[in-house]
This record gives C-alpha cells, sequence and structure tokens, in this order.
C-alpha cells in the first residue's frame, strides 16, 4: 500500500467519519454526471460561469437554498463550510448541528460537512447536477477534502497560503503546506476517473491594499505546487482591487505568466482558467452603493475575460446574507452579463510590463531558494520577507511591506521590505504617489482605504 | 540505514546499538561505568568501525538541569523554555522576573541559567535584584539572550556571563539558533564533565547529542516510514523522565521556528527511577482508582515488584502524560487531543507493552477525560527506528 493510501486510511478513520469505503467513492467518482464537474462545465460553456457565495448547517436549508439558487440561474452551487469544521473541531459542529436541526435557529455559519457525511451530503448535491464549489479556508482541508469529494464535490477551493495567511494567526505555514499537497494529490488521483477536479486559489488573500504582484505570485505558487503533483484543472484568481484599470492589467499578466510558469515546469497540458470575485473589502452600509459595487465588478469580470465570477450580496455590509440575496446578486449579475457585449480590449503596455517584472522578480528570489523542494522555497520565501502579504494576521508573515492608493485608486508599493522588486519598478510605484505627505496623513488614507468603497 | 555507519543510543536503562538495519538493546548493568559495560556487551561491532564512522546519542546522565529567568510568560520565558526543551535540555524550574525577590531558592546545582526579556531597544530591564538572586544560587553556566542594550551591566557584574543575541527579535518573533547551538555545545561539554560517559569520547570522533534533540530532529521523517498520519505525538517513556514531542498544528499558540515539533519533558514520570513520583501523581488523579479498576487491579499493584505491576505503571503514565497536556490540567502546553490522528510510542515502552494494552489505556484516556470516541491510531517504535533515523543524518 502508498504512503498516501496508508495517510488516507488514518486521516478518514476519525470518529466523525462513518465508515468511509474507498472503493464504493472511486466506483461514484468514475460514474459521476460530467455536470458536476466544473472542470467539463468550464469547457463547453461558452459564457463566465456565475457562483454565489452559502452555506447553511441543516441539510434542509441547504437544500433550500440550492433551490432558490438554480431558479435564479446560476451555473456554479457554493458549498461554504462552518467555522468549526474550519478548524477541525468536528465535536463541536456537532454539537452545533443538533442544536440547528432542533432549534430551527442556525448556530453554524456554514455547512458542516463532515458531521454530515457524505452519504447524505451525496443525495444533495447530484440532485440538482449542477458543479459545486467547496468554499472553506482550513489549513488542514485532509478529512473535509475527502468527504467532499466523496459527496460529488468537484471543485476545491483553497491553498496553503491563501488559505491560511488571510485566515490564521498560529497555524504552522510548514504544515499546511504538506497538508495541501495530501489535498493535491487526492484531487490528481480522482482525476484520472472521469473529468478532472479543480483546484482553486484564493486570490483575494486579506483584500486589503494587496499589491497585484503580491497577489499574482502567490497564485502562481499555489498553481505550480498543485500542478506539481498531477493537478489538470487550476483557477487562479484575485478580487476587485479598486482600480478597473489595475484589475485589467493584472488579468492579462497573471494569464500570461500562468501560462508560462506551467510550461516552465511541463505541465502545459492542465487547464488553467481566471475567477474573478467581486468587491471584497468593506462593504457599503448603503444597500443601493453596495448593488452599485457589485455590478462594476461583474464589467470588470467581463473586461478581464474571467470565466468565473463570485459574487457578493447587497446585505454584505449588515451580516450574513439571506438566501433570498444571494439569489438576487446571481439574477442580477446574469443580467449584466448578458446586456454585456462587444467591450472594448484595454492595454496599459507600462503597467502590464512594471507588473510583470515585479512578478518575475519576485519568482526568481523564490526560486532561487535553496531548499530542495518547491514548497520549501516559497516557505522560505515567505518566512524571509520575500513574500509579504499586506495586513496578515499571520505571525510568520514580515509585514514589512506598505501600500497605498494613488489619485486613480492604484494601488501601489511605497515601502517594499524585502520583497526582491527592482528599484526601477519601486520608483515607478513611488512616483505615482504623493509622498510629500507626513506619516500621519499616510497613515490616515490607509484607515480610510478599509472603507474605500463607502 | 547508512551501512557504514554504527549508531549507539545510550538511555538510563538501555542501550541500543544499530548497524546494517539491525537494531541490538542491552539492558544496562549498573556495576559497571557505561563504557566499560558498552565495550564488554558489543566488543565485536564496535571493533569494525572507525570513530569517525560512530554515532552517539545519550540521554543517560539525565540533560542539563536548567533555571531560566525571564520577565514575561508570553515571550522571553516563553521562547527559552521552548529552546531549551527542543535542544534536549531539562528545566528545573522558571523564575519570573517580577517575582525573584520572592521565590524560593533552588538547592540543587544548576547546569545553565538562561537570562531572558525585553527586546532590543529597551533598557534598564535587569538590576541588582537579579545579581542578589544569582548570588544565592549554585550554578555551572550562565547565559544572557535578553536585549541588548542591559547587555554591558550585565557582563560587567556577572562573573562568566555568555553574551548571545537576543532570543526575540523586534517583531517578538523567536531566534533560537544561538541559544540552541549553545546548549547543544553544552550538553557535549557536560559529557565529557560527567565520568560515566566521557569515555565514549574514546570510540567516537562525532559530536554527542542528547537524545531528545535528536528524536525531536527525526519527527519531519517519521512518515517515510511509519504508518503515522500528522499531527501526531511520539510519547518516549523511559526509566526516567517521559518526553513528548508534538507536532505544533495542536497547539494554538505558535512560535516561528525551524521544526515543525516542540518537546515536552516530564522528569518525574519515569518508571525505574522516578517510579516514586509516578506513584505519587497517579494517586493524585481523581481517576486513577477508576482506571485501576478499569484494569481489572486494585491499588495493591503499586507496592509489587513484577512484570504485571510494571506494565501497570507503563500504561498509568500514558494516561498521566496526556492528561497533562490535555485541558483537563492546564500545563505548559494544552494539545487539541482531539485532532490528533497518530499516537507513536518508543523508548523502554514499547518493549513492555502489547499495542492493545495501549489502546486500551488511550480509548479509557479519551472516554473519561474528553468524552470523546476518537481512536488515533498507534504506532509502535519496538525497534527503535525513531533515533537512528535521526542519527543517520
Amino acid at each position: 500500500m502508498s504512503l498516501l493510501q496508508e495517510e488516507r486510511e488514518i486521516i478518514l478513520n476519525n470518529e466523525y467519519v462513518d465508515n468511509f469505503d474507498f472503493a464504493e467513492v472511486e466506483e461514484f467518482v468514475k460514474n459521476a454526471s460530467k455536470d458536476l464537474f466544473i472542470s467539463y462545465n468550464f469547457a463547453k460553456s461558452n459564457k463566465m460561469l456565475v457562483q454565489p457565495r452559502g452555506g447553511f448547517p441543516t441539510y434542509n436549508k441547504m437544500f433550500a437554498l440550492y433551490e432558490f439558487f438554480v431558479d435564479a440561474n446560476v451555473d456554479v452551487l457554493p458549498c461554504t463550510i462552518d467555522s468549526n469544521t474550519r478548524l477541525n473541531d468536528y465535536a463541536t459542529s456537532k454539537k452545533m448541528l443538533r442544536l440547528s436541526e432542533e432549534n430551527e435557529v442556525d448556530m453554524l455559519n456554514g455547512y458542516p460537512l463532515v458531521n454530515h457525511g457524505y452519504r447524505t451530503t451525496r443525495k444533495m448535491m447530484t440532485h440538482f447536477n449542477k458543479p459545486i464549489s467547496l468554499r472553506h479556508g482550513t489549513p488542514d482541508a485532509r478529512l473535509l477534502i475527502e468527504t467532499a469529494i466523496a459527496s460529488g464535490i468537484f471543485e476545491i477551493e483553497g491553498g496553503p497560503i491563501t488559505y491560511l495567511l488571510p485566515y490564521s494567526k498560529n497555524f504552522p505555514l510548514d504544515k499546511a503546506f504538506l497538508y495541501w499537497k495530501y489535498v493535491e494529490r487526492v484531487c490528481a488521483k480522482y482525476s484520472g476517473l472521469n473529468e478532472p477536479i479543480n483546484r482553486e486559489s484564493f486570490g483575494p488573500l486579506t483584500a486589503t491594499l494587496v499589491p497585484p504582484c503580491i497577489t499574482i505570485v502567490i497564485q502562481l505558487l499555489e498553481m505550480l505546487l498543485s500542478l506539481e503533483e498531477g493537478v489538470k484543472s487550476f483557477s487562479v484568481s484575485f478580487s476587485q482591487s479598486g482600480s478597473m484599470n489595475q484589475d485589467i492589467v493584472m488579468g492579462a499578466v497573471i494569464k500570461k505568466l500562468a501560462k508560462h510558469y506551467a510550461k516552465e515546469i511541463n505541465c502545459e497540458d492542465a487547464k488553467v482558467h481566471l475567477v474573478y470575485h467581486q468587491w471584497m473589502g468593506a462593504f457599503p452600509q448603503n444597500k443601493d452603493f453596495a448593488e452599485q459595487l457589485i455590478n462594476m465588478s461583474t464589467v470588470i469580470a467581463s473586461m478581464v475575460g474571467a470565466d468565473k465570477i463570485i459574487t457578493k450580496t447587497r446585505e454584505e455590509a449588515s451580516g450574513i446574507p439571506t438566501k433570498e440575496a444571494n439569489a438576487k446578486t446571481v439574477a442580477n449579475t446574469q443580467y449584466t452579463l448578458r446586456i454585456l457585449n462587444g467591450l472594448p480590449n484595454i492595454v496599459d503596455e507600462e503597467e502590464e510590463e512594471i507588473l510583470t517584472e515585479e512578478v518575475m522578480s519576485i519568482m526568481e528570489a523564490v526560486f532561487n531558494d535553496p531548499a530542495d523542494t518547491l514548497w520549501r522555497k516559497v516557505f522560505n520565501s515567505i518566512k524571509n520577507g520575500i513574500i509579504d502579504v499586506p495586513f496578515s494576521p499571520h505571525i510568520i508573515n514580515n509585514n514589512e511591506m506598505i501600500t497605498i492608493r494613488d489619485a486613480n485608486k492604484n494601488i501601489r508599493i511605497i515601502k517594499r521590505g524585502k520583497v526582491p522588486i527592482s528599484d526601477r519598478c519601486y520608483e515607478y510605484e513611488k512616483s505615482k504617489c504623493d509622498l510629500t505627505k507626513d506619516t500621519t496623513s499616510i497613515v490616515n488614507d490607509i484607515i480610510h482605504d478599509i472603507g474605500i468603497m463607502q | 540505514m547508512n551501512e557504514n555507519r554504527l549508531l549507539i543510543d545510550v538511555g538510563s536503562t538501555y542501550f541500543k546499538v544499530a548497524a546494517n538495519n539491525d537494531v541490538q538493546q542491552h539492558f544496562r548493568d549498573f556495576n559497571k561505568n557505561i563504557f566499560d559495560d558498552l565495550k564488554y556487551k558489543c566488543e565485536d561491532i564496535i571493533s569494525k568501525y572507525q570513530k569517525e564512522d560512530i554515532f552517539i546519542c545519550s540521554s543517560a546522565n539525565g540533560g542539563l538541569s536548567t533555571l531560566i529567568i525571564g520577565i514575561t510568560h508570553s515571550f522571553s520565558l516563553k521562547y527559552a523554555i521552548n529552546t531549551a526543551y527542543n535542544s534536549g535540555i531539562n528545566i528545573i524550574d522558571t523564575v519570573l522576573y517580577s517575582q525573584i525577590e520572592e521565590v524560593s531558592i533552588p538547592s540543587d546545582l544548576i547546569d545553565v541559567v538562561i537570562v531572558v526579556g525585553a527586546i532590543d531597544g529597551v533598557s534598564g530591564v535587569f538590576d541588582e535584584k537579579l545579581l542578589n538572586y544569582l548570588s544565592q544560587i549554585n550554578y555551572s553556566n550562565i547565559v544572557y539572550v535578553g536585549n541588548k542594550d542591559d547587555a554591558p551591566y550585565l557582563k560587567e557584574n556577572i562573573e562568566k556571563l555568555v553574551i548571545l543575541p537576543n532570543i526575540i527579535d523586534e517583531k517578538l518573533h523567536i531566534q533560537e539558533e544561538p541559544l540552541k547551538e549553545y546548549l547543544t555545545n553544552l550538553y557535549q561539554a557536560d559529557i565529557v564533565g560527567k565520568e560515566d560517559i566521557k569515555h565514549l569520547y574514546d570510540i567516537t570522533a562525532n559530536q554527542i547529542f542528547s537524545t531528545p534533540y535528536i528524536v525531536n530532529q527525526t519527527l519531519p521523517l517519521l512518515v517515510s516510514k511509519f504508518k503515522v498520519a500528522d499531527p501526531y505525538i511520539l510519547i518516549d517513556i523511559g526509566g526516567a523522565t517521559t518526553d513528548i514531542h508534538y507536532s505544533k498544528d495542536l497547539v494554538d499558540d505558535n512560535m516561528v521556528i525551524d521544526n515543525e515539533y516542540d518537546r515536552l519533558v516530564f522528569k518525574k514520570l519515569g518508571v525505574f527511577k522516578s517510579k516514586e513520583s509516578l506513584i505519587f501523581s497517579a494517586k493524585n488523579n481523581e481517576f486513577v482508582y477508576e482506571l485501576l479498576a478499569y484494569l481489572k487491579v486494585t491499588e495493591n499493584i503499586f507496592d509489587e515488584q513484577s512484570e504485571k505491576a510494571l506494565k501497570i505503571l507503563m500504561q498509568l503514565a500514558i494516561f498521566l502524560v496526556l492528561c497533562k497536556v490535555s485541558n483537563y490540567n492546564k500545563a505548559y502546553v494544552t494539545l487539541k487531543l482531539n485532532a490528533l490522528n497518530s499516537l507513536v510510542f518508543t523508548g523502554g515502552i514499547t518493549k513492555v507493552l502489547q499495542q492493545e494494552d495501549i489502546e486500551n489505556i488511550v480509548s479509557f484516556f479519551y472516554k473519561k477525560i474528553l468524552n470523546s470516541n476518537h481512536n488515533p491510531s498507534i504506532v509502535m517504535d519496538s525497534n527503535y527506528d525513531i533515533w537512528t533515523m535521526a542519527t543517520r543524518d
């Protein structure tokens, strides 16, 4: 028996897992409807796929949510996991699930997939015959991913960096890399049975003043870590940055470089897709403004040529959105996409050149790390500050890079820390900003930016 | 295993000799010194190897006893404790500097005192209170890994003070390498000074490390040999102490260090040299009588000298260490035991207990203490592969 299989058996021998049958799951994946695979939908669809967020604790509420989404013409169903499961605390999620079922009050902020189990969940996931995307934020997602695939969920979001640096303070990053390596291997293993399982990175990161070069580097590295384990369908992603021009440039550069680096590791046969997240920062309290913001995101997603858009709701600033709000935003996004035709192809060569150079400099520094494996090179690069995510709460993040917005709302680097971007690029970034201001004003600008779309 | 190397581990009750994938174990003859005993039993194999190809680790001299003085539980003391444990050092006490005038003075000879506190840029943290305290204790070595600004004052006033870079950087991250290197070198020097062990350098040209340090280094390699899934803990129950090496994702409160695993040592939970304190701890545990009934024995077992009594003591040791790292007992570290996938056992315990004996006690612990049916996989390192895997690298 392979070491991976031995590890899988231990992971699935968990008191909250009801007798996992590997052979039966393989048979299920082999014969599953192709419509359940987002990789298949990407290939056959000639439009941008629309996917909302959403997850409720009980089976019945989750089923009702999906019914709403299907009525609203959703292309991809979400399965957002509750936060106890994300922390591998299945005991608490079990207790809260029971309370939710008994009292009809949602005691969890998502669907406790492990506690429901794959036999139950599969009935729902196969019922609607649409691809489902697993959204979670779990550093150790091994058990969750096994349960998800067994349930018929063939798109797995996340990665060792993007599901750790924005979400966690203490979880060891080196462990996260190893646990995600397991996930990649399992996804690659199942991919040979039917259509490929799609892996999707989480580009928004902290969603606050993350400069495009950092977003792209992390997307590319998670893509490479996934492809080197044998994954054949991968989605890179980013979220609306607040500057339309910068988003368009980012879209062009990430597509170009994803292809370039996949080829570098002889994985050009893998399909790479682009996912765009509607605004991920603080939302306006005014729901009409929120709706305008969402609509603007949809327009930009079209301009960057995204394969999928992930929606937000007008209720974002006031709490967990209802299923009605989620369905409404899907319908609105689909409507906007239908009426967007013949958008101009905008190219900003100077910005593209600068961004490309920044990304390639950082990538080169990562590859030059003397470690013997890519994941260890990436780990060292984060630890050494070569990759620095602004506003990350994680103890390992360097937090020396400082970014602000220029007059055109572009995110600019005014302090590079240890991130190895060239002097030319650094000077270009700074030249776009008014740095004659005193420090207090710059800090106030940053604080203001957290609520920029107010 | 590298065929050109001979690997030797000197424990407090056994020593083990490994070459060509073969591990021999010998119960120590306490009437002889270690070197003579080893030569007597293993002369044939030792004589086949050059000094450069013989690698030795040891926990036989009990390790270095350490006292740490720091200013905060959350940073300075915690960091120094962590580094000391991972260097294979035993901590006899910790002193919070704000309470230094009230704490009792340890009577034992202390091998090394570690003084730590504050980030660079802060000054005037340490004053004559420290000097007064140090003048009352009996120690062999003293090292300072605190703020840079206080170093000249301490250097001037403390004889033989070794000054190393601050263990805390400006972002409150741990900088452990200098202290780790100092402690492992001190361990070597300590061995040279110990009559019982120093002659081991007659047969090796390599540094002798402490066994816990070596085991800690091997943990990232464990998955290549054992059917084990992270997160796991490794429990080494020996004659004198019980060590736990644990995967860092089992704790909420991590530090950024190079190793993915940390170590805890329980000095008073051994089954031979510290048997009395083990029994004392057991009797003070509110579950012990229920546990003894579960194991179908009575408390008279504590007075027995039999194989059965030894087995029960081993099982008690497992139960007690799990209690000590669970929510039941707030110790230095609380581990998230419900997230545990595997429990690995090494040391003398694997020679006494069967897999089912361990499963039995682990299952009792999870049911009684954690109210859970969780069932981590049990792995037995009966062949002492773990320390040989570490030594070969």
